[in-house]
């Protein structure tokens, strides 16, 4: 039991380790909440809807994100993309992670 | 108002009080309009109300939903804690200190020594002070857990100090039984000085007054007090000795511990007896006749420094007593390590 919990958590944290980068690295192109969600699932990254639109917001505050209303087929959605700012850290993102990958894969040969 | 409705604004009303409640609201419904569409879309059912119930379950309880949204669910948060812990710290202590010396100030000068009234003054003193410390501790709470609020983030992180840490500064635990050079040659200076003025310039302790080309010199103790003159001399210089020997020695042994409580015992009962002798301060509404301006009230002035006499010999009681405990800890812990 000790172990299936200990095993979840683990996933769990890293799994948000890597949705802020999933998410910035897929708003090039603008999207609205639930259509990321899909495209990131197709990718085949489930995110809970809980995470992602909490997340999508801190985005914004910080100012890597921008986000705009539009009103499409009677209903308003929330269109997300990458800042000025955002596109400026994108890449220093990817290249830590492409460390962390290259670390973790010696690590675990 | 349909059930997408309601479930919104029941997220709504779980929500901070944040800007942006009804941006999220709006989103929230956007979204959950998306997912019904598509769930239509991918099963071929209509949409209807059970289409609703099922997704409004797997989305979850309106409480869990704000839940993701609340970026502040601390009352103080990790980056204020610290601070938190450091001003409860010190506030606690500055109030728990001064209402211990306001209470011994009133047990020891309102009522016969160690009576029932005094007992009485000691109790109700005591519980003044926890309501006192809990009302303290309750207030720094909602200081903070406001501050939290609204506090921008860049002054939270400003209050951060980024000194380098030296690990240097991990100093060894000094030897318990090291004396402290620089304590002792200030307790001899300061031990001197008292004793030089006491005995050799009692006339500066008082207060001059200038009227009318005229000077009057009111002396701030009574006969009463240099009365115990010879029993103030005799600790200070025992005092001295002590602290001389100490230097010398470097180490205390148990012989010097035990002159040392012995002489810190002394002090106090001394002190007490000082504090309990009426008419001690030789100012009397009598003495602020001289006063230029003869607004100033000669009675309150007096009961002012009578007062403030007071408060110092508590001062001193509490000092004493504390180095006694020190002396007499070192004590037991010596012979604890030697048993």
């Amino acid at each position: 039991m000790a172990n299936t919990e200990s095993l979840e958590n683990v996933v769990l944290e890293l799994r948000r380790g890597v949705i802020t980068l999933a998410a910035l690295s897929q708003l090039g192109t603008e999207q609205y909440g639930y259509s990321l969600l899909k495209q990131l699932s197709d990718l085949g990254l489930e995110v809970d809807q809980g995470t992602l639109y909490p997340l999508l917001r801190r985005l914004e505050a910080q100012g890597l994100l921008v986000s705009v209303w539009k009103l499409e087929e009677a209903r308003p959605r929330r269109y997300y993309i990458i800042s000025a700012e955002g596109k400026k850290i994108l890449p220093k993102m990817k290249k830590e992670w492409a460390g962390i990958v290259s670390v973790m894969d010696k690590m675990l040969a | 108002m349909n059930l997408i409705d309601r479930y919104v604004a029941e997220v709504g009303k779980n929500l901070p009080l944040l800007k942006g409640r009804e941006d999220i609201e709006k989103e929230l419904r956007s979204t959950l309009e998306d997912m019904l569409e598509d769930r239509a879309s991918t099963t071929g059912r209509m949409r209807d109300e059970a289409m609703e119930i099922e997704l409004l379950k797997e989305y979850g309880s309106p409480q869990t939903v704000a839940a993701t949204y609340n970026p502040q669910p601390y009352l103080i948060g990790p980056r204020l804690f610290p601070f938190f812990l450091m001003v409860l710290k010190i506030v606690i202590t500055v109030l728990v200190t001064v209402l211990l010396i306001l209470m011994g100030i009133r047990a020891v000068t309102d009522t016969p020594f160690m009576g029932a009234e005094f007992v009485n003054i000691i109790g109700k003193g005591l519980g003044g002070i926890v309501s006192a410390a809990i009302a303290a501790f309750g207030n720094i709470v909602l200081v903070f857990a406001i501050l939290e609020r609204v506090l921008p983030d860049a002054q939270i992180n400003a209050l951060k100090t980024d000194e380098e840490w030296d690990p240097a500064s991990l100093a060894n635990e000094p030897d318990p039984d090291t004396v402290k050079r620089g304590e002792l040659i200030a307790e001899i200076v300061f031990t001197f000085v008292g004793l030089a003025i006491l005995n050799l310039y009692p006339e500066i302790l008082g207060m001059f007054v200038f009227k009318e080309g005229d000077t009057f010199f009111i002396p701030m103790f009574s006969d009463a007090f240099f009365k115990f003159i010879p029993w103030i001399n005799a600790i200070f210089f025992a005092e001295i000795v002590l602290d001389i020997y100490l230097l010398r020695s470097a180490l205390w042994t148990s012989v010097t511990r035990v002159a040392k409580i012995i002489i810190e015992a002394a002090s106090i009962a001394l002190t007490v007896v000082i504090l309990r002798t009426p008419n001690i301060v030789g100012f009397t509404a009598e003495s602020f006749k001289n006063f230029p301006d003869s607004s100033v009230n000669g009675e309150l002035l007096m009961k002012i420094f009578n007062i403030s006499f007071s408060i110092a010999l508590v001062i001193v009681i509490i000092v004493a007593g504390v180095e006694l405990a020190k002396a007499a800890y070192g004590l037991i812990r010596m012979n604890y390590r030697t048993k």
